[in-house]
């Protein structure tokens, strides 16, 4: 089989949209201001480097698994994962300009980040030992360079057996080893990294399936994008004999992670919505007060969408069908992160402006308010209920030093009484008052600031107004987004230019092209 | 093959037909699955009525050589499940909220998040053992059931055609000249 030429119109497409990305990239900059350190564009900036990452990873992660499986049915097609895996390179680089970013303080996406804001959380001080730029940099280099290590040898070897493979299949036997080695790292540097890149944006928050539940959106995106590539090599009339009973297979992939990826977030939901602890409910209150038509979007299409037209033999099998389902699965995914990742910076950014001239500190209260009441996941029917008890027990660890914490534990009982009093009463000024009430300075200050802050958006008011950009993705998102596809395309595109589009002498290939399912 | 027969070749439960005769069943056995498929389209291209194919094992492409239509199984399936979702959504919200409402964990009453896994665990039963029910009726099986053998080796590594003499409509010396003409190991006659 020949190379893919990479055509001319392939490349001003993909080209144009990498020159869209920027320029969104770039307005998004110059239109954001400083007060927020530019948070709008550097979650853009976040939200579609790991993203593409997680798409490049996760294709060099089934490429490893299928190998370890004996699986075959996928070698003909298997330099399409290659090439998408071999985009961890560029990726690496993308991630460099956010780790300079956090060395530099340009950005102020993680509130771990901040030293003064450690210093009086003991949630943070507390998680300060995994949740420092130290750990960030390092891991990301060495993490994401030992997966670009292996998949780059498996690449190597993959070609090297085009030229000089024999019937003793040394390549395969070699590329079998790096692929049973490169898993089990895969498998717990990944949960890692989530948890430093995505995760630890709500840096007071954490779940022990959120690396689960955000591998699986990658897996997702990548088995989306992946046919969507296939489809469209194949009109170009490469891949003749990948036939539908190929395309049966993925889609059957598509279709099962993305139940598995609904059950990872299900999971999530119910085990936090059940166990009814403040510090865990604050991440969904968040999404369900102020993000409604995107949470409930969200399980559409990345669920019910994808269930239903999927859930048919023939729709996998059928061209038209499928690249639909593919596109609202990718967007679906993309639009997960995008819920993942925006909440936690808007929440930010409205601290810092509200922290606007109090110095840098002032971002730090809601350490303790997370586990205010007001977080909790219970209906108002039952809440009362609830409220009195839960009050009640708390007042009762609370006796005596409101304001002097011993440890984090302690720490967060304390304002958890404190703020059901408060809350009790209902009113506004009550909420307001517990703003100040979350940092440690002192009584004089939290008056000032509870003073200051009952004006408009107090802290504990759930509902906080629509903004452009994390609310919904605007424009500017969207145009990101494209760009940063363009650029993933583009690169792809160039890397399958750059070998034979089918592999030759691999084991597997007769298996491959005879496969039916 | 799971699939089901006109009744004329109602074979599989061991009964003689409505008309009180038995089959008078000439097959071969072969020993590779290529050569079965071989065999089954050159006895298409030769338009012999075959009247069942006996495998060790499912056999891929198969199905459509001998015109069988797409099972509709998956869609009793689908009615299955959806009717398992209503039971036990139907059911636990009918428990909670009208017969016997009681508060758990101080959540509301009416608590979807907490129904689901049932609701889930219901679909897969529903769908799963009336899926399993549907099919044991529709291929004649269940308890009781007596299978025909035509030969031992159908159930370990052999591959087997077989035509009926009565009722088939074609000639044995065609067939038999088709067994030998696609490399069958050994042809068999047998009443059954």
């Amino acid at each position: 089989m020949e190379n893919y030429v990479f055509s001319s119109r392939a490349k001003g497409v993909t080209g144009g949209m990498m020159i869209l990305g920027l320029i969104c990239l770039i307005w998004t900059y110059l239109t954001g201001s400083h007060e927020d350190h530019h948070m709008r564009f550097w979650t853009n900036f976040l939200h579609n480097a790991t993203f593409f990452l997680g798409i490049a990873f996760m294709a060099g992660f089934v490429l490893a698994a299928f190998t370890t499986a004996y699986a075959g049915w996928f070698v003909q097609f298997k330099r399409v994962w290659e090439a998408y895996s071999l985009w961890l390179l560029p990726s690496l680089f993308l991630m460099g300009v956010l780790i300079v970013g956090l060395w530099l303080h340009s950005h102020h996406l993680y509130h771990w980040n901040d030293a003064s804001a450690v210093e009086g959380d003991e949630i943070l001080t507390h998680k300060s030992s995994f949740l420092n730029k130290y750990w960030y940099t390092f891991g990301t280099i060495i993490f994401v360079g030992a997966w670009y290590f292996f998949i780059s040898k498996m690449r190597s070897l993959s070609v090297d057996e085009d030229h000089n493979g024999t019937e003793a299949y040394a390549q395969h036997r070699s590329y079998k080893k790096y692929a049973a080695i490169f898993l089990p790292i895969a498998g717990f540097t990944s949960a890692a990294l989530i948890w430093q890149w995505i995760m630890s944006l709500d840096s007071h928050w954490y779940s022990t399936m959120f690396a689960w539940y955000a591998t699986a959106s990658w897996f997702c995106a990548m088995m989306a994008l992946t046919i969507m590539m296939l489809i469209y090599l194949k009109s170009r009339g490469y891949f003749q004999s990948v036939t539908a009973e190929h395309f049966h297979d993925l889609g059957k992939y598509l279709f099962a992670i993305s139940i598995f990826w609904t059950y990872l977030w299900f999971s999530q939901y119910m085990l936090i919505w059940y166990g009814n602890v403040g510090e865990e409910t604050i991440y969904f209150r968040e999404r369900l007060d102020n993000y409604q038509a995107l949470f409930y979007i969200n399980l559409v299409i990345n669920f019910l969408l994808p269930f239903l037209i999927l859930m048919r033999n023939d729709t996998k099998r059928k061209y038209g069908t499928l690249f639909f389902a593919c596109v609202i699965v990718l967007f679906g995914h993309w639009l997960d992160f995008f819920m993942m990742i925006k909440p936690a910076a808007l929440r930010t950014v409205i601290e810092l402006e509200e922290g606007h001239g109090h110095g840098d500190d002032h971002g730090e209260q809601h350490g303790a308010n997370e586990s205010s009441d007001i977080y909790h996941l219970t209906s108002l029917e039952v809440d009362q209920h609830d409220h009195d008890q839960a009050g009640h027990d708390n007042h009762d660890g609370a006796d005596g030093d409101l304001d002097h914490a011993g440890d984090d534990a302690d720490a967060m009982h304390n304002h958890d009484g404190d703020n059901h009093h408060d809350g009790e009463s209902g009113d506004h000024a009550g909420m307001a008052g517990d703003h100040g009430h979350g940092d440690h300075d002192g009584g004089a200050h939290d008056i000032e600031h509870s003073a200051d802050a009952g004006g408009h958006h107090a802290f504990p008011e759930r509902y906080i107004e629509s903004r452009a950009g994390y609310m919904l993705p605007g424009f500017l998102e969207i145009g990101t987004f494209l760009g940063f596809l363009g650029g993933f395309l583009f690169f792809s595109l160039s890397t399958l230019s750059k070998a034979p589009l089918e592999p030759r002498n691999d084991p597997y290939m007769d298996e491959s092209k005879h496969h039916h399912t | 093959m799971a699939h089901s027969i006109a009744d004329e070749y109602n074979l599989k439960t061991g009964e003689p037909v409505a008309d009180g005769h038995h089959h008078d069943v000439l097959f071969a056995l072969y020993d590779d699955e290529e050569k079965l498929m071989a065999a089954v389209k050159e006895a298409n291209s030769r338009h012999l009525h075959i009247m069942e194919v006996y495998t060790p094992f499912p056999v891929h492409g198969l199905d459509p050589l001998l015109g069988f239509e797409e099972s509709r199984l998956h869609q009793a399936g689908f009615v299955y499940g959806a009717l398992g979702t209503l039971t036990a959504f139907g059911f636990m919200t009918w428990v909670f909220t009208r017969d016997w409402p009681i508060i758990f964990g101080g959540k509301p009453y009416w608590s979807v998040p907490a129904f689901i896994p049932i609701t889930f665990e219901l679909t897969v039963l529903f769908a799963a053992v009336g899926m399993v029910v549907t099919f044991y009726i529709i291929c004649g099986l269940g308890p009781g059931a007596e299978p025909i053998r035509l030969h031992d080796r159908i159930t370990d590594d052999k591959f087997c055609i077989a035509f009926d003499l009565n009722h088939g409509g074609d000639d044995e010396d065609s067939i038999r000249d088709f067994f030998s003409a696609t490399g069958a190991e050994s042809v068999h006659r047998k009443l059954v």
